[in-house]
């Protein structure tokens, strides 16, 4: 792999904040049991606020198998996850999870998971094994069998809550974004499930559910949510104040961390930040020539390389999909007084489960209002949910915008999809692109 | 009437290998309009009822062109081959498109065809696919009278509980006809070889069904039992989506093997379950699709007091099957997440299991013969006196 002498990439401060909030996080996860508190494996939306309003300890499948992969500390769980007969084509979060289960069942005899053989020390070993699991999935049938496993793998005696979400395929006439009879009736649909979720949780914990609570929870994240998509406006100006691989760094905050005050804060440190550079005139990119869409669930093994590597052609990469089209990105929707028909409508808002025609809306409108030179399509490998439509909305951003794109393949959690050398070509191609194009016009 | 002077298996042959062309033969011969549909769950019952002819769409032998550059490579060659298959203009034929929710990989295709076919209506309904919920019946339900209120506008005909039972019934006796030869192979009858039984699996899935119904009489009625010779006895199973090349079936047996059961969506899965005739209509369909799952457990669902590792155990032991070849359509994730708890299963009770990939394209039948031989090899090698089928 080729070698970035200069790092011409210009972070956010606060990402060096955000990432010991989420080391703390998980460091809290690891000491649930000896807390006496329930854990939750859950996989798919973000059904956080309803396990911290019931006192539960949640992990999140992916963003465990995101950590792991962002630390390099993925391989022993993958391992562990091959050995069992999972091929290396499938879904690289649920392999790493499911492996992350096998080592649980082999070695967790005791209360405290993945414990036992000393060369699995290094795989975050403390991650405690479940008292029940949460699927929260629409349209990806991996996801929703990613929990069937674990449940076989952890002996069938972990109870099992699927929640049924629809794919926003758009079916009706008048369907649309956020609007239609679809719309209506998939969110009546949702909260439906959730009220069954919530009894399903009251019968676990043995407690009535706290609504006050989840109010309460919901505030906090429309607070820090609207703080989030402030700042992301900011980067509109030319220069951009900061990149999508800042905003890609305050995922998990948004996506699972605990609501509260401190979720607040972390968001206004965000904002104030980008807010800052603005009046000094600071950028993301020391010297930025292009601006960029990207479109892809993220790399976890690279995102501090791609950073680096955009910076260096001189690529400010804006914008995305995974960051711009989820996460709490219509925080108008939540109403702390009715919280569970915010959730139900943000669960059916996640972009990895839209019919294409909302999503060719959403990055037409983001192209525009971001000033975007061209688009990457990072194809991961292993997630079909993401790249089902790449390349119908690798046509429309040439046909429709004039826009030049270009893919290259990678993963979400598997380092072995990633070929720096085809990064490199097609992104200098594609800027090569942009400058034939600027100089005929 | 175009097929009447042909042989049943000769007219199903022609049906089951240019559906297209059949599509067209019958639009003409009826004035009628046919609409796509996409597997496992959509209720044909009900377009059936509609007057429409309700055709699963089938993977063709076309070499995929355009359709790599609109779907990955890394998808699942089925999906790929619709993709394809719209952008070349080889589904021009439908007058629409209907599908029940299945995998990822199909939504993919599903929005690829309604982007190429513009215009036409592509209608995908939400078929609860968590199966053993209290409130899963219900869902499934509400799903179901939507696909009746979709159908009766998309076909502007009332369909009518009277007019939906009817077609419950002819669809539920095609089954009946099929499940019979099938029943008649896992006890023993060879008469049929596994391309065969699939021609007639796959027109039936392609054909009006009093059409192929009344074929598959006189097929059933001409059938003499022909006893199976000593050739290893296989389970075949996978393939969710698409029919395994023939050529593959064939080899099978050319390698010393027989195939005495399967459980391919082109084999006993398709036609294991009826619809209770004596139900209301829309109820019954929801107790097929429910059933089903219980009967043949699917990989896309979520069900979770129901293993196809049981089942298979179970299909093997009935059978008498000596081995188990696994038919991976390669990218197949939902297959792929329950491998493991089939080896495992499998290799709990000693059943031999072989794992083949399959791809739309490039088939490596020779690296294939010589696993399956040395697999029969094996099996025989090791063959107990004899493992007779109990059912
Ligand atoms: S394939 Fe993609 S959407 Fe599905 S579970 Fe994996 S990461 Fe999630
Ligand atoms: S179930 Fe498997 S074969 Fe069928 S469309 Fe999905 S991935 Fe392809």
């Amino acid at each position: 792999m080729a070698t970035l002498v200069e790092d011409k990439s210009n972070r956010l401060r606060m990402t060096g904040r955000g990432g010991e909030l989420v080391g703390a996080y998980w460091d809290e996860l690891f000491t649930a049991r000896e807390r006496g508190a329930q854990v939750v494996w859950y996989n798919g939306h973000a059904l956080n606020p309803l396990f911290q309003a019931a006192g539960i300890s949640w992990c999140h499948g992916e963003a465990f198998s995101a950590r792991l992969a962002a630390q390099h500390l993925e391989g022993p769980a993958q391992l562990a996850g091959e050995e069992y007969g999972y091929v290396n084509e499938l879904c690289s979060y649920s392999r790493t999870h499911l492996g992350c289960a096998v080592l649980t069942n082999d070695f967790g005899e005791g209360e405290t998971g993945i414990v036992g053989a000393v060369d699995q020390r290094e795989l975050a070993s403390r991650l405690p094994e479940p008292d029940f699991f949460v699927n929260g999935y629409q349209g990806c049938s991996t996801g929703q069998q990613w929990d069937q496993m674990s449940y076989r793998i952890l002996g069938k005696k972990v109870p099992i809550f699927t929640l049924s979400l629809p794919y926003m395929f758009g079916s009706k006439p008048d369907a649309g974004y956020l609007v239609g009879e679809e719309w209506e009736t998939a969110t009546n649909y949702v909260v439906d499930q959730l009220e069954k979720l919530i009894e399903f949780l009251e019968a676990q914990t043995g407690r009535p559910f706290d609504y006050d609570k989840l109010g309460e929870i919901m505030g906090y994240i429309k607070a820090a949510s609207q703080l989030r998509r402030e700042a992301m406006a900011l980067c509109m100006a030319k220069p951009t104040p900061a990149t999508y691989w800042d905003w890609v760094a305050c995922i998990a905050h948004i996506n699972f961390m605990p609501a509260g005050q401190r979720l607040i804060d972390y968001f206004q440190g965000v904002k104030d930040e980008v807010v800052e550079r603005l009046a000094n005139g600071v950028s993301g990119v020391a010297n930025e020539r292009y601006r960029l869409y990207f479109d892809g669930i993220m790399n976890w093994n690279k995102l501090g390389w791609l950073a680096r590597k955009f910076a260096d052609t001189d690529a400010a990469v804006i914008c995305g999909r995974y960051t711009h089209q989820n996460f709490w990105q219509e925080p108008q929707l939540i109403d702390p007084e009715n919280p569970l028909r915010g959730l139900a409508q943000h669960y059916l808002l996640c972009s990895n489960s839209q019919g294409f025609k909302t999503l060719k809306e959403a990055m037409v409108k983001d192209c525009d209002d971001y000033g975007i030179d061209g688009i990457i399509f990072h194809a991961s490998r292993t997630c079909r949910a993401y790249t089902n439509h790449q390349h119908l909305l690798a046509r429309v951003a040439e046909k429709q915008l004039g826009l030049p794109t270009t893919f290259f393949e990678g993963d979400i959690a598997d380092a072995a999809f990633y070929k720096d050398e085809i990064l490199e070509v097609r992104l200098a191609a594609l800027l090569e692109t942009i400058d034939a194009k600027r100089a005929r016009t | 009437m175009e097929h009447a002077a042909a042989s049943p298996l000769e007219a199903m042959t022609r049906a089951a290998e240019d559906p297209a062309g059949y599509v067209e033969q019958w639009k003409a011969r009826t004035g009628g309009r046919a609409i796509a549909v996409f597997p496992m769950n959509f209720p044909a019952e009900i377009a059936h009822a509609a007057g429409l002819l309700p055709v699963i769409v089938q993977e063709d032998r076309n070499p995929i062109t355009l359709g790599n550059n609109l779907l990955s490579e890394f998808n699942c060659g089925y999906s790929r081959n619709l993709a394809d298959q719209a952008a070349t203009g080889r589904l021009d034929v439908f007058d629409g498109f209907f599908m029940a929710d299945h995998c990822i990989q199909l939504i993919g295709a599903a929005d690829v065809i309604r982007e190429l076919t513009g215009g036409r209506r592509f209608y995908l309904g939400q078929l609860i696919s968590s199966m053993n919920d209290p409130w899963t019946p219900e869902q499934a339900r509400l799903t179901m009278t939507d696909f009746v209120a979709e159908l009766s506008s998309f076909a502007g005909v009332e369909i009518t509980d009277e007019r939906l039972r009817e077609s419950i019934k002819t669809y539920n006796r095609g089954r009946k006809l099929l499940r019979t030869l099938y029943e008649q192979r896992r006890s023993g009858d060879s008469r049929f070889t596994s391309g065969e039984l699939q021609t007639m699996v796959k027109s039936s899935m392609v054909m009006q069904r009093e059409e192929h119904n009344a074929l598959m009489e006189d097929l059933v009625a001409q059938s003499s039992a022909t006893p199976r010779d000593d050739r290893v006895r296989v389970h075949l199973s996978g393939h969710f989506c698409h029919a395994p090349k023939p050529e593959l079936l064939a080899l099978i047996e050319e390698s010393g093997g027989i195939v005495v059961d399967d459980d391919l969506f082109h084999g006993a899965r398709y036609i294991s379950t009826d619809a209770d005739e004596s139900a209301s209509p829309v109820d019954a369909l929801v107790g097929q699709y429910l059933e089903r799952n219980v009967n043949v457990p699917c990989p896309t669902r979520a069900q979770s007091d129901v293993d196809w590792d049981a089942y298979l155990l179970n299909a093997v032991h009935s059978s008498g099957a000596e081995v188990v070849i696994s038919l991976l359509v390669k990218y197949c994730e939902p297959h792929m997440l329950y491998l493991p708890e089939l080896r495992k299963a499998l290799e709990a009770e000693g059943i031999p299991h072989l794992l083949l990939e399959t791809e739309h394209e490039g088939i490596p039948l020779e690296t294939m013969r010589t696993r399956i031989e040395a697999m029969f090899e094996q099996a025989t090698r090791g063959r107990a006196p004899t493992r007779v089928p109990t059912a």
